[in-house]
C-alpha cells in the first residue's frame, strides 16, 4: 500500500486526468460538505433547545402537590395535598444517598416600597439551596444563606428589574425595603439569563415567609437536584421512586397525576434527544443520498480510466502482474481520489462551522458544530465509499485478458 | 525447454469455428534461437500467445522447462509468466508515463525485489543493451530501436527461462532491425532460449533454427546456419 510505484501510477492518471479527477472529486467532496453541515445543523438546534433549559439544574426534580382526583384510601376526590416542612426532612432522610440540593418554595405576592416607588412583585420563598437548584445567578451581594434562614431574617434577594424600578440608581444592597409594610433588607440582586420576567421576583428565607403568614409550615412546591452522575434511566428510577413514596405519604391514588406530579427535568432531555435524533437520522440519511451521487460519479471516472489504461493492464499482466495486484491499484487510486475529495469537502465544513458557528445564538439554534467522532465517522464512510467506487471498475480491470488488451493495438 | 504434443486451437467467430492450431509438435531445447515462419493466419501469434500462457490451449499437452501448463488460473499464469517468461512485442509496449529504467524493472516489481535492487538490477540490463545514458528517460524520448531495446532488456530482466519475441522487428527499419536482431543473437550466445515469431526471411535467418507454419501445421523444421547481424551493423 505505501509502495511508491503505486503512488506513482495514481498521480499520473491523475494528472493526466485533472479536470476529469476534479469534477468527480468535486461531487464526493459537496456531498461530504453537506452532510457535515446537515449534522452540524442538527446539533445547533440541540444546543439551542440545551439552552432554554440551562438556567435550571439539568438534574432537577420538581415536585408539586394538587387536588386529588380520586378517591383513595378512604379520602374522597378533590382533597388539595398540602406538603409541610416535615416533607422536606422526610425526602433528606429516605433518600441521603440521591439528592443533592433540596428546597421548598413558599408563594406570595408583595407591595414593595422603597421611599417614593411602589410595585407589586411575586415572592418566592426558598430554602438557600434554591439558588443553585435554580443557577439564580447573583450580581452584587449574596444569596440568601443558612443563617437567615435559621433566624428568620427580614431579607431579601431582588430581581434586577426589581432594582431598577425600587432603586433606580441607587445601590439597593443594604437598603430597606417595605413588603406588604413590613421593612426588609435587601442583600442581593440577581439576573436570570433564562427569563426576563424572572427578574421581576423577589427570593426571602422560606422561615420568615411562614411565621409572617401565620405560623404556619406550608410549602407550595419542593425542588431538588440528584446526584450529576445519574444517567438517564438512573434519574428517571429515582424520580419515580420519589413519586411513589410521596403520594404513599399524603394517601393519593398511585396513578394519580392530578394529586401529586413529580416533574423531572430528564424526562424533557430525553424527550428532546429522541427528537433530534430523528433529525440526524435525516440529516445523515439526505447526506448519505447526496454521498452515493457522488460515488457513482467516482466509479464512473474508474471505468474510463480502466478503459484507457487496458492495454498497460495487459502489458502488466504478460509481465506478471497477479489479478489482486490490479485490483488493489484500482482500489486504492478509487480511494486516494474519495477521500482526498472527502476530506476537502470536512475541512471546508469544518472551517465554515469554526468561523461561523458561534455566530448562532439564537433560543432554536446555537453554536453549530460537529463532533470528533462525525468527522471520524465520515473519514470511515469515505474510505468505504471509495472501495464501493473502485469495486466495479477494478474486478474489471482484473478481468482484463492480456492477449485481448495486447491485440487493442 | 518447451514441449508440445499435439496442440489444437479452435476460435468461435458467430457459428463457425476457426481451427488455428491443427495438432502442433513441437520441441525447443534450452539455449535454443527458434525463428516460427508463416503468413498471416498459419496461426503463428496463436502459437506463440499459448506458449506464453496468454490464452489456453483446447486439447494437447504443453510443458515448460518440465511443468505441465494446463488449465492454470489467473493467478498461477501471472506468477509462471513472471517466473519463466520474457516478452517482446512488435509495438514494444512500454509504459508510456514510465521512464526507462522503470518500465525495464517492473517485472521484479512484481517479483517482489525491493527498490534498490531493482533499480540496480535495471539499470544493469540497459546497461547491457547499451542504454544505460537513457534510463531516465521517458519511451516518448527514445528512437524505436532504442525502445526496442528497452523492451529487451525489460523481458531479460526478469531472468526468464525462455524469451518470447512477436515481430521484434516488425515495426522497425531494417539497419535498426539488425541491431535488435544482433542484440538478440548476443542473448542467446549467453545461453538463453528464444523464439522469434517473423514473417520476413533475413530476420529467420539470423536465427539457428526454421519452423515453418502453414494451416495451423508444421510444414517445415530445419537447423540453418546462423547469419550473424553483426555483419549488416
Amino acid at each position: 500500500m505505501f509502495d511508491r510505484d503505486i503512488w506513482q501510477e495514481i498521480f499520473n492518471t491523475i494528472k493526466k486526468n485533472k479536470l476529469r479527477t476534479f469534477l468527480t472529486g468535486f461531487s464526493v467532496g459537496w456531498a461530504i460538505f453537506i452532510l457535515v453541515m446537515l449534522l452540524a445543523s442538527v446539533n445547533g438546534m440541540q444546543n439551542g433547545f440545551y439552552s432554554q433549559f440551562n438556567d435550571d439544574a439539568t438534574n432537577s426534580i420538581i415536585i408539586r402537590p394538587g387536588t386529588t382526583s380520586e378517591a383513595y384510601a378512604g379520602f374522597e376526590a378533590g382533597r388539595r395535598v398540602q406538603f409541610k416542612n416535615e416533607d422536606i426532612e422526610f425526602i433528606e432522610k429516605s433518600f441521603p444517598e440521591d439528592f443533592v440540593e433540596i428546597s421548598g418554595r413558599y408563594y406570595a405576592n408583595a407591595v414593595a416600597r422603597y421611599k417614593a416607588e411602589t410595585g407589586t412583585y411575586s415572592v418566592q420563598a426558598v430554602h438557600p439551596d434554591h439558588q443553585i437548584i435554580e443557577k439564580t445567578i447573583v450580581i452584587s451581594g449574596r444569596f440568601i444563606n443558612e443563617a437567615d434562614h435559621v433566624n428568620k431574617a427580614k431579607v431579601a434577594v431582588i430581581g434586577r428589574k426589581v432594582a431598577e424600578d425600587l432603586f433606580d440608581k441607587e445601590d439597593p444592597i443594604g437598603q430597606f425595603a417595605e413588603f406588604n409594610g413590613l421593612p426588609f433588607k435587601v442583600i442581593g440582586v440577581f439576573i436570570d439569563e433564562g427569563d426576563d420576567n424572572a427578574e421581576r421576583r423577589i427570593y426571602a428565607p422560606i422561615s420568615t415567609y411562614q411565621r409572617i403568614y401565620g405560623n404556619t409550615n406550608d410549602i407550595n412546591v419542593i425542588l431538588l437536584t440528584y446526584n450529576p452522575n445519574y444517567d438517564l434511566t438512573k434519574a428517571l428510577e429515582f424520580s419515580d421512586k420519589l413519586e411513589t413514596i410521596m403520594k404513599r405519604r399524603h394517601k393519593v391514588a398511585p396513578e394519580d397525576q392530578a394529586g401529586i406530579g413529580v416533574w423531572n427535568y430528564a424526562e424533557a432531555f430525553d424527550d428532546i434527544s429522541s427528537f433530534t435524533s430523528v433529525l440526524k437520522a435525516i440529516g445523515i440519511g439526505v447526506g448519505f443520498l447526496i454521498l452515493i451521487a457522488g460515488i457513482v460519479g467516482i466509479g464512473n471516472i474508474m471505468v474510463f480510466t480502466i478503459k484507457e489504461r487496458t492495454k498497460e493492464i495487459g502489458i502488466r499482466k504478460a509481465l506478471g502482474a497477479r489479478p489482486n495486484q490490479i485490483v488493489n491499484l484500482v482500489l486504492l487510486e478509487s480511494i486516494f481520489i474519495t477521500a482526498l475529495s472527502g476530506f476537502i469537502g470536512l475541512l471546508f465544513a469544518w472551517g465554515i462551522l469554526a468561523i461561523f458557528g458561534p455566530m448562532f445564538n439564537t433560543p432554536a439554534f446555537t453554536n453549530p458544530n460537529v463532533s470528533a467522532s462525525t468527522v471520524i465517522t465520515a473519514t470511515i464512510v469515505l474510505i468505504i465509499a471509495g472501495v464501493l467506487a473502485g469495486l466495479i471498475p477494478a474486478l474489471k480491470a482484473s478481468n482484463v485478458k492480456p492477449i485481448v488488451a495486447l491485440s487493442d493495438k | 525447454m518447451i514441449e508440445i504434443k499435439d496442440l489444437h486451437k479452435s476460435y468461435k467467430m458467430g457459428s463457425n469455428s476457426l481451427h488455428v492450431l491443427k495438432g502442433i509438435n513441437f520441441s525447443v531445447e534450452e539455449g535454443e534461437l527458434v525463428a516460427i515462419m508463416g503468413s498471416s493466419g498459419s496461426g503463428k501469434s496463436t502459437l506463440l500467445n499459448i506458449l506464453g500462457m496468454l490464452d489456453g490451449s483446447d486439447s494437447g499437452e504443453y510443458y515448460l522447462d518440465g511443468v505441465p501448463i494446463k488449465d492454470l488460473s489467473e493467478k498461477k499464469a501471472a506468477q509462471y509468466r513472471n517466473k519463466f517468461l520474457g516478452f517482446v512485442f512488435q509495438s514494444f509496449n512500454l509504459i508510456n508515463y514510465k521512464s526507462a529504467l522503470e518500465n525495464v524493472a517492473l517485472p521484479l516489481y512484481y517479483q517482489k525485489v525491493g527498490r534498490r535492487e531493482r533499480q540496480d538490477k535495471a539499470l544493469n540490463y540497459l546497461d547491457r543493451v547499451g542504454l544505460k545514458e537513457w534510463a531516465t528517460h521517458l519511451p516518448s524520448e527514445l528512437s524505436g530501436g532504442q525502445k526496442q531495446r528497452v523492451a529487451i532488456a525489460r523481458a531479460m530482466a526478469a531472468e526468464p527461462k525462455v524469451l518470447l519475441a512477436d515481430e521484434p522487428t516488425g515495426a522497425l527499419d531494417s539497419k535498426t532491425s539488425y541491431e535488435v536482431m544482433d542484440l538478440i543473437q548476443k542473448i542467446n550466445d549467453d545461453g538463453n532460449t528464444i523464439l522469434v515469431v517473423t514473417h520476413e526471411k533475413d530476420i529467420a535467418h539470423m536465427c539457428k533454427r526454421i519452423v515453418h507454419l502453414r494451416d495451423g501445421v508444421i510444414v517445415e523444421d530445419t537447423k540453418i546456419e546462423q547469419v550473424r547481424a553483426q555483419e549488416y551493423v
